[in-house]
């Protein structure tokens, strides 16, 4: 904070005493210190209190003390004498740079006590500024008294800007000024008085009002500009982001907008293609090509039949039903449901397996998957990546079957889903999959939920030699046993049923 | 299940082009289950100028208790879907009588490929009728259906045309006429019109049958 410099060579309890209110935001606290410091801080003289304030750093804490003084307690009135007298009155002190190369004030007046020890310039080059910045704002409390020229501001804003100009260069070659440093503190320290009820209405007028001074010295663009754009000359124009409603499709603004209108992208024809972006610009293109893609494949999908249902796939009434089953071999379009329904229907008249229902029912070619996908693909290309995408989500998923190396899957090691063998599981104990025919003891024919979990993959995946799968579970005796145990009637299924599992 | 909008759509379609294909499907009843198609008879064979009618027999969800058992115990995956139509094929019988090596003279029974094994559901009820209409004009003898008429069909291979010329000038094509024509024809030959009728009606507008019945009276 402000005056956590040491503040060197002093001794004098004012001082001392102003120290620790800077260092508590709190007004109360601020009065507190004052009414203690009153007793004792009443009788010193001013003219002790000018002999002590003799650094930059001391006239600086002085040039701020008015911030924290909001009484009229007797140190207030002092000290607030004493800031007239070190920044030469009208506490326009944040132009003061503790530099020669800013001029006196005094001196300029021709009243500067310190003669050669004054550490301002007595060197008399720019026209002096001799504006009350306070009375172009509108409030000076000196009123008549001040001396400084009371003009009105159109004429100010332009000596203003001069006498600003005049400080700035001293400030950024001056490094070990603590100017910089101290003004950026005071931001937080400002704020104190604004609390309204430690602020008497007589003193008010000496309080900045809502624009810092120090605003104006670093302002270097018109204040009133709202900040709408941030100094524009100052930006890169790669690190400018463009108008987002240009890009949305129209600016209101046209072309008075102050933003960077993109270019027009041909493919979604919006201006959103960022001149000074390159690698944004070609993302950009690249995802609108994509998207563009994407749609008309969509738009194109929307025509395409099933040729069993005769139904437009995607105008399905539920959306688990609006998906293509992609065949692998061929490139006829069906439902997916369509095709899975086929697929794993009882070949109940004699129908084989694999020249009937495996193969596309359009062209008879034999498929060994079907891939569902929300999208009609137009080339090969296409297809390939929805198949290879079906088959990467399938190998995140753990097989079923295989049970984390406890289960006999069907598949194999061509199993589309992911096969993990878990540490003490069968498979890691004995480096083969276990029998496959599963030991009686495990058909839990009570929990029938669980078992159709088991198999709920193959409806997903159903594409596996039957012959296989009926080899590995059951005989038709076991059937038989098992349709007996449900309390059913194995007469009740038919000839074809029986026929079905002796093949 | 069948699907019956499926059916109601191949019903539309087949309507549309019936001028160019001949070919008939409409509903027995109000069931959609139960159809009549009917098919003429194809150019240069000896079927030519009849037409034949066809029962059409749409199958539902058959064993459908077995079915979800089976699925249940996980012996058949994916069995819970809905069978029949058009996952099972429609079962197709000739009504009209004829004289086909591959079609049964006495039931109307079809052996074709396409409604037994061979099915697809791609197929329809349309594309089943055409190759119906196909096996006439290309028997298939080694694959007999009545061997009877295979065995004519492959000796004496002129009776066989004969014969079935004559089946369908008696069977295919009295249907072809009206029921007034029928009637007058009938009348005609000497049969009062009031017995005409009834005895058309008592044998569902078949003229032989009719004038059977009106001979043996």
């Amino acid at each position: 904070m402000l005056l956590k410099f040491k503040v060197s060579g002093t001794k004098h309890p004012a001082l001392e005493c102003l120290e620790s209110p800077c260092h508590q935001s709190s007004s109360s606290a601020n009065v507190d210190v004052h009414r203690k410091s009153d007793a004792e801080l009443g009788k010193n003289s001013i003219s002790d209190l000018q002999a002590s304030i003799k650094t930059p750093q001391q006239i600086f804490v002085f040039q701020h003390l008015h911030l924290f003084l909001d009484d009229f307690t007797p140190l207030s009135l002092l000290i607030k004498d004493l800031i007239s007298w070190s920044c030469g009155s009208n506490f326009d002190s944040h132009k003061i740079a503790m530099s020669k190369r800013v001029l006196c004030k005094f001196f300029a007046h021709g009243a500067c006590l310190k003669g050669e020890h004054c550490e301002f310039s007595h060197e008399w080059k720019a026209p002096p500024n001799n504006i009350c910045t306070y009375y172009q704002k509108g409030v000076c409390a000196y009123g008549s008294r001040c001396r400084y020229e009371h003009v009105k501001a159109s004429r100010g804003y332009s000596s203003a800007s001069s006498s600003s100009t005049n400080a700035r260069p001293s400030l950024v070659s001056d490094p070990v000024s603590p100017g910089h440093s101290t003004r950026t503190a005071l931001g937080g320290v400002i704020r104190v008085p604004d609390n309204p009820v430690e602020i008497s209405a007589s003193f008010r007028p000496f309080i900045p009002p809502a624009t810092p001074a120090w605003n104006q010295e670093f302002g270097l663009h018109d204040p009133l500009d709202d900040g709408d754009i941030v100094e524009p000359s100052y930006v890169r124009p790669a690190d400018r982001s463009i108008c987002s409603f240009a890009a949305a499709g129209n600016c209101p603004r046209g072309e008075k907008c102050p933003h960077i209108h993109g270019d027009l992208c041909p493919t979604c024809g919006k201006c959103c293609l960022n001149p000074f972006r390159p690698e944004e610009r070609e993302e950009h293109l690249k995802t609108c090509e994509k998207k563009q893609k994407q749609l008309e494949a969509l738009k194109h999908s929307q025509e395409i039949e099933c040729s069993v249902c005769l139904e437009r796939v995607l105008s399905k009434p539920t959306a688990a039903e609006r998906k293509f089953g992609l065949l692998s071999e061929c490139d006829h379009p069906f439902c997916v449901s369509c095709i899975r329904n086929w697929r794993s229907s009882s070949p109940t008249s004699g129908m084989d397996v694999n020249s009937a229902l495996r193969s596309c029912p359009i062209c008879r070619k034999l498929s060994y998957f079907v891939v569902p996908s929300v999208i009609w693909y137009a080339t090969k290309e296409e297809k390939q990546e929805i198949v290879d995408s079906y088959k990467t989500k399938l190998k995140s998923i753990d097989c079923k079957h295989f049970d984390f190396g406890n289960g006999n899957c069907p598949f194999g090691t061509s199993c589309f889903y992911k096969h993990t063998v878990k540490p003490g599981s069968y498979a890691w104990r004995h480096l083969r999959p276990p029998p496959r025919r599963p030991p009686p003891h495990r058909i839990n024919f009570g929990v029938i939920d669980d078992l159709f979990d088991v198999f709920e993959p193959l409806e997903e995946f159903e594409d596996f030699s039957a012959e296989d799968l009926l080899n590995a579970e059951l005989t038709s005796f076991e059937m038989a046993l098992l349709l007996m145990d449900m309390g059913l009637d194995p007469c009740d299924s038919s000839s074809d049923e029986e026929d079905l599992y002796s093949q | 299940m069948i699907d019956f909008s499926r059916v109601q759509k191949e019903l539309q379609e087949c309507t549309r082009d019936t001028e160019a294909s001949g070919i008939k499907v409409s509903p027995k009843s109000d069931n959609l289950a139960r159809l009549i198609g009917t098919i003429p008879g194809p150019i240069g064979t000896p079927y030519e100028g009849g037409t034949f009618q066809i029962d059409i027999s749409l199958p539902g969800m058959k064993n459908e208790d077995v079915g979800m058992v089976i699925n249940l115990c996980g012996v058949i995956g994916g069995f819970l879907f809905a069978d029949g139509y058009p996952f099972e094929p429609p079962k197709m019988q000739f009504a009209t009588k004829v004289w086909h090596p591959n079609i049964s003279s006495q039931s109307g029974a079809i052996c074709l490929d396409i409604l037994k094994d061979q099915w697809s559901p791609a197929l329809t009820l349309k594309t089943a009728l055409l190759s119906v209409q196909a096996l006439l004009s290309a028997p298939q003898p080694d694959d007999p259906q009545d061997a009877v008429v295979a065995q004519q069909y492959i000796r004496d291979y002129q009776t066989f045309i004969g014969t079935a010329r004559y089946w369908t000038e008696t069977f295919a094509k009295t249907s072809s006429l009206g029921v007034e024509e029928k009637v007058q024809k009938l009348v005609e030959m000497g049969f009062a019109e009031a017995r005409v009728r009834s005895a058309l009606e008592a044998v569902g507008g078949d003229e032989n049958l009719a004038l059977e019945k009106l001979c043996s009276v």
